[in-house]
């Protein structure tokens, strides 16, 4: 019974925390977008602020840099289980462009926390990002919830 | 006390640390930690054809990446001295004031969010959204575009969409007092923004402030002046200010927005036909150029031996603003929500601004572009 309600609860009010590790400000931008009247993020009760102590769902976009290196798996253990973590465009998932000889980039972000989505493109545009997150979000953290 | 803000914050849209000398509520100084989105683009770009580079350079930065592929394709057709044909330089104009018109959309979003009126917020944000589709119309993608080569533009408009493009333009401008009056009448944000952060012009010259901050300030320059495409063929008025405050930046950018419509509108009309692309032979050679970005001055510095780049260097305009806002206008503010404000109202953006300076004892600076283990000692 209580895990029923907080299934429900959990299902219907996600926090999302953005985190760029290191990529071109784009995907965040999308991110943004999300927010505006058009897609209008907030009526399937998915709140982005930008505090990893209260998040369920941590975007990360951006290739890992030299200073997230150590910081990254902190501000995820920050975060309160359940959480899943969601990759955001080609950047933590390949490092994109960035990956190339002489860079100070240690894509992708999979070697440093668990990533339950990965979501690609140069941006992703905004539906795709929506859908990603309302795809794994709800079902997962449920789950996710249950196993504790 | 040492109130730190960041790198991950619900006030800050990007990774950096803020430290706020505060006093009670009063903030006295601040100083800014940068180098948390630090990737080495110019150390990347060096041996790389300029086939290659163009991506990268417009990865510098997500919310102005159309400006830096047009400033890097214009330094290497300075290098070969050559122009790209007239059409293509009427559709770059174009392509570049739509972008600056949602950058500062977004850039006035996210100080409005910073004050909470979220009312604005979401105007703003939904303002936006049309510009973008303008944007997708004649580039095919929203954000990074791949819409410059060096001579040309990539393809060319059809003549159905600059129409189009004009409808979403005049319709943006049929609506748009309303929102600029509801600012600035707008008693509750007016307090909250008058007065707070000033920075006066001689303080914007010795930070060297660009772009709307520095014209807000009263440095009446705007780079799109000396731009042979505007120069020579365009009519717009350089928007500039002197209160030097939160609501003078803002007002600013508010103003350049119709600035940038009369701009389109003057293209789409008198856009020439042609072609939009020609082939340039780049000889080995070094060119500077800037361009107005819209956030202030980017300029490129390339050293190239006709085939692949030798050195690059990318100077963009968020370093100095931000830089201006730490030194100057986050000097006894009197509450930690106003310097939060203020910092917004700089427009910063965090992705641009990741250069590594490395300044030793002697005071003596030198650049150290992406080196793959920045030791911090
Ligand atoms: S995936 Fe592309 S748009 Fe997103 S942060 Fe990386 S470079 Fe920028």
């Amino acid at each position: 019974m209580l895990n029923a309600v907080k299934d429900v609860i959990r299902k219907s009010s996600i926090h999302v925390c953005l985190i760029n590790t290191g990529g071109c400000n784009g995907c965040d931008i999308e991110v943004v977008a999300l927010l505006s009247p058009r897609y209008d993020l907030e009526q399937y009760g998915i709140y982005v602020h930008n505090n990893p102590r209260e998040a369920d769902v941590i975007l990360i976009t951006g290739a890992v840099s030299e200073q997230w290196r150590d910081k990254l798996i902190r501000i995820y253990n920050k975060a309160p289980q359940p959480k899943i973590v969601v990759a955001l465009g080609n950047c933590p998932l390949t490092g994109d462009v960035f990956n190339q000889e002489g860079c100070s980039v240690y894509a992708p972000v999979s070697d440093f926390i668990p990533v339950d989505a990965e979501v690609s493109g140069c941006p992703p545009r905004p539906s795709e990002i929506l859908a990603a997150i309302l795809a794994v979000g709800p079902d997962a953290i449920a789950a996710k919830g249950r196993q504790k | 006390m040492i109130l730190p803000v960041g790198p991950i914050h619900p006030g800050l849209k990007e990774p950096l640390r803020l430290k706020l000398k505060t006093q009670g509520e009063k903030v006295l100084s601040a100083e800014i930690d940068y180098g948390y989105v630090h990737r080495g683009i110019e150390r990347i770009m060096e041996g790389k054809t300029w086939q290659k580079a163009i991506y990268l350079s417009e990865r510098v930065c997500g919310i102005c990446s159309y400006i830096h592929t047009q400033t890097f394709a214009e330094t290497f057709e300075k290098i070969a001295g050559e122009q790209a044909p007239l059409r293509a330089q009427y559709l770059r104009v174009l392509t570049n004031e739509l972008d600056r018109i949602q950058s500062h959309f977004i850039a006035n979003s996210t100080y409005f969010k910073a004050l909470e009126h979220e009312t604005l917020f979401m105007y703003m944000l939904s303002l936006r959204e049309p510009i973008m589709d303008a944007i997708e119309l004649l580039t095919g993608n929203r954000v990074n575009m791949g819409w410059n080569v060096v001579g040309g533009v990539r393809m060319d408009a059809k003549e159905t969409h600059l129409q189009q493009i004009k409808e979403i333009i005049l319709k943006l401008e049929s609506g748009y007092d309303k929102y600029v009056e509801m600012f600035e009448q707008g008693p509750l944000v007016g307090l909250r923004s008058h007065d707070v952060g000033k920075m006066s012009r001689e303080q914007a010259i010795k930070a060297r402030a660009v772009g709307p901050i520095g014209r807000a300030s009263g440095i009446s320059y705007d780079f799109r002046e000396d731009h042979p495409t505007y120069r020579d063929h365009l009519d717009f008025n350089v928007i500039w200010r002197k209160e030097g405050d939160n609501f003078a930046r803002t007002m600013n950018r508010f103003d350049e927005v119709p600035e940038s419509i009369k701009l389109i509108k003057q293209v789409i009309d008198n856009i020439p036909s042609g072609d939009v692309r020609k082939k340039i032979d780049i000889p080995a050679g070094y060119g500077e150029w800037s361009n107005e970005a819209p956030r202030g001055e980017v300029r490129y510095m390339i050293e190239s031996n006709g085939n692949l780049i030798r050195k690059a260097s990318i100077r963009t305009p968020s370093i100095m603003n931000i830089d201006a806002c730490a030194k100057y206008m986050l000097k006894d503010v009197a509450t930690v929500a106003d310097a939060v404000a203020t910092y917004a109202s700089v427009d910063p953006c965090i992705a641009c601004a990741e250069r590594v300076v490395i300044i030793d004892e002697s005071g003596q600076e030198r650049n150290f572009d992406g080196i793959h283990n920045i030791q911090l000692e």
